[in-house]
């Protein structure tokens, strides 16, 4: 109904077959009126395929990793004890449909719990407890220190909810529409979808933060292991996961949604002991909360790259 | 010089290439369609024609002019009509959809013809319809409003193949049971048993349905239900969109009568939001006022095949969106 924008996308692939897979999740993606970048890379060839992989997107939920990760390394020093019991009261916590943030009465988490509830279900509540104890501003600093790339962290997430809410009185439908419409002009009147102030990063620097912590070269070995550990309980399939589930295979991952952001990065690692980090970040021109062939096309693209990409 | 005279003398010799043919086709006599010819030539300081060989062939000068000429001729036409209309004896035009049951058409010819009024049918797209009674070229017209504001409604379904082939029985599903209503949800490709060998037909929508306030809310209802918008594309022609559909390679979004007439199955779509409604209306005349005759309205109304009534309220918009749903979620 809708004319698809005249995007080019920008591949990447190490060899003309691994281009040509780049080139059909495009096309894939692009019939079904979405954009994004997308990049898939073996964690020990180094071999990639992907496109617009520098773009710059809103994070959303995905941030909840580099986060996860800052607060892991702080442990790890001794900053934090996991153990520390903290009370989470659902009144004055973060909105969201999952975890503490879906819960009607206080209850109290230990920290090490919290990056559970953050990990495997998104609990905003949980994450922006956590940016309580460890500050927004510590954390990108932290993460500006470990030299991430693109990879910023700007607000709680709460921030999402309250910017959405803001121009949109809690009216999803129409906070959707104001979001294409500004995908359009360029102007967002939504503040945490625009990447210049937003948690933002790039698919290349997300794919390079995902190598760093499962080659253990990033923070601490400790700190790492725990995040791969905590990643691996994400309950969410529909996604990335959706064509890379079997028992020969495991998928850790932290899927990001919000109006028309559906995002998921992850690394994929087989039995036969191939493992690829992929990152899939994408908008979707359609007014739609619930858009399960776009799930599956992720899914698909993630299953492609990995396919192709392993030994 | 007779401008309007000689300008017809060019252009009927022009579609013609005969100096005779042309003179037959205007009623007049040979010589007289050739001095009328000259006259232009001499007026415009060149050739039109080349009269050199048998057959007149135009020349460059010629085949220049033609679409001015035509022009001209076209606009003096519409300015004789203007004229005309005043008088008596006018035609009023009506604007209505295409496929309009021409018998009803004929009923409301005969009414007007009783009460003294002569009407003339013409078939438009919606929004040429729109036009016409504003620019007052049509006298009345049937325009689209949305299904639960128009006073008439017709309901929108899906026409798929009459007989399905066995061979690929996946496409039955598409419309299975299609005595009840089809919902968009019922349209996503199927996972599972089957799937692969299911073709994913697209859904070709009718220049009556290209009006955007209406392909806004389809494309809305489509996204909700979760098919992706290219699902959706407009049919060039009508019958080209029956065709696929008959052959059982597109689903086609259109009226019941269309698509019983042609043999194609037909459901309704469940949401009545999404089906056509009609109101009657009447370019405004001098006084500013813009009544439709009360005989003329449930005419009109039978031969787009609507029943009286509004729809029902709109369904599922929203309202039921909760403070979650704008969080970050997973």
């Amino acid at each position: 109904m809708s004319a698809a924008q005249a995007h080019r996308p920008v591949h990447v692939g190490d060899d003309g077959a691994l281009r040509d897979v780049a080139e059909a999740i495009s096309a894939n993606w692009a019939a079904l009126g979405v954009r994004g970048s997308f990049l898939a890379r073996n964690l020990d060839t180094g071999e990639q395929l992907g496109f617009d992989v520098e773009e710059l997107m809103p994070l959303a939920s995905v941030a909840k990793v580099p986060l996860a990760l800052v607060v892991l390394d702080r442990i790890a020093a001794g900053d934090l004890d996991p153990a520390t019991p903290v009370t989470v009261d659902p009144a004055r916590s973060s909105v969201g449909p999952t975890g503490l943030a879906a819960f009607r009465h206080p209850a109290t988490v230990a920290v090490g719990d919290l990056l559970v509830l953050m990990l495997s279900v998104s609990d905003n509540a949980a994450a922006d407890t956590l940016l309580g104890l460890v500050p927004v501003a510590v954390v990108d600093a932290r993460l500006r220190a470990w030299g991430c790339g693109e990879i910023r962290l700007r607000h709680r997430m709460n921030h999402m909810y309250e910017c959405a809410a803001g121009a949109a009185g809690n009216d999803f439908s129409l906070a959707l529409e104001l979001a294409l419409r500004d995908e359009r002009t360029g102007r967002h009147t939504i503040e945490t979808l625009d990447p210049a102030y937003a948690n933002a990063g790039s698919a290349v620097a997300l794919v390079e933060l995902l190598r760093r912590v499962w080659c253990d070269e990033i923070s601490v070995p400790s700190a790492t292991a725990e995040l791969r550990r905590l990643m691996g309980l994400q309950v969410f399939t529909q996604r990335l996961a959706s064509e890379l589930r079997a028992d020969t295979l495991r998928w850790s991952g932290k899927t990001g949604t919000f109006l028309h952001l559906r995002h998921e990065i992850g690394v994929v690692e087989a039995e036969s002991g191939d493992r690829v980090a992929v990152a899939a970040l994408t908008r979707a021109d359609r007014r739609a909360g619930l858009a399960p062939d776009v799930d599956l096309a992720i899914g698909a693209a993630g299953r492609e790259a990995f396919e192709v990409l392993r030994r | 010089m007779d401008l309007l005279a000689h300008l017809e003398a060019y252009v009927a010799t022009a579609d013609e290439t005969s100096f005779s043919r042309a003179a037959d086709r205007l009623g007049i006599a040979q010589p007289l369609l050739s001095r009328r010819v000259k006259t232009l030539e001499e007026h415009f300081g060149g050739l039109l024609f080349d009269r050199s060989r048998r057959q007149i062939t135009t020349t460059e000068l010629g085949v220049l002019l033609l679409p001015y000429a035509r022009d001209v001729l076209d606009r003096a036409q519409r300015l004789r009509q203007a004229a005309g209309a005043d008088g008596r004896t006018r035609t009023r035009t009506v604007g209505v959809p295409a496929h309009c049951a021409p018998a009803a058409l004929a009923r409301a010819i005969r009414a007007a013809a009783e009460h003294g009024i002569t009407l003339g049918m013409c078939e438009l797209p919606p929004l040429d319809r729109d036009s016409g009674l504003a620019d007052g070229s049509l006298a009345y017209a049937l325009v689209r409003v949305p299904a639960e504001r128009g006073a008439y409604r017709v309901p929108l379904g899906l026409a798929s193949a009459a007989e399905p082939e066995a061979a690929d029985g996946q496409r039955a599903l598409v419309l299975a049971g299609a005595r009840r209503a089809v919902r968009f949800e019922d349209l996503r490709p199927r996972r599972g048993r089957g799937a692969g060998s299911a073709a994913v037909l697209p859904v070709l929508t009718l220049p009556e349905d290209q009006v955007p306030a209406h392909e806004d809310r389809l494309e809305r209802a489509a996204a909700r239900a979760g098919l992706p918008p290219a699902r959706f594309r407009p049919a060039g022609s009508a019958a080209g969109a029956l065709a696929e559909t008959l052959a059982g390679r597109a689903l086609l979004l259109c009226a019941e009568p269309f698509a019983r007439q042609h043999g194609a199955r037909w459901a309704p779509l469940g949401d009545r939001s999404l089906h056509r409604g009609y109101d009657v209306r009447a370019a405004p005349d001098r006084t500013g006022s813009a009544e439709v005759p009360h005989w003329l309205v449930p005419l009109l109304a039978s031969a787009v095949g609507a029943a009286r009534g509004p729809a029902a309220a709109r369904s599922g918009t929203g309202a039921e969106d909760a403070a979650a749903r704008l969080a970050a979620r997973g």
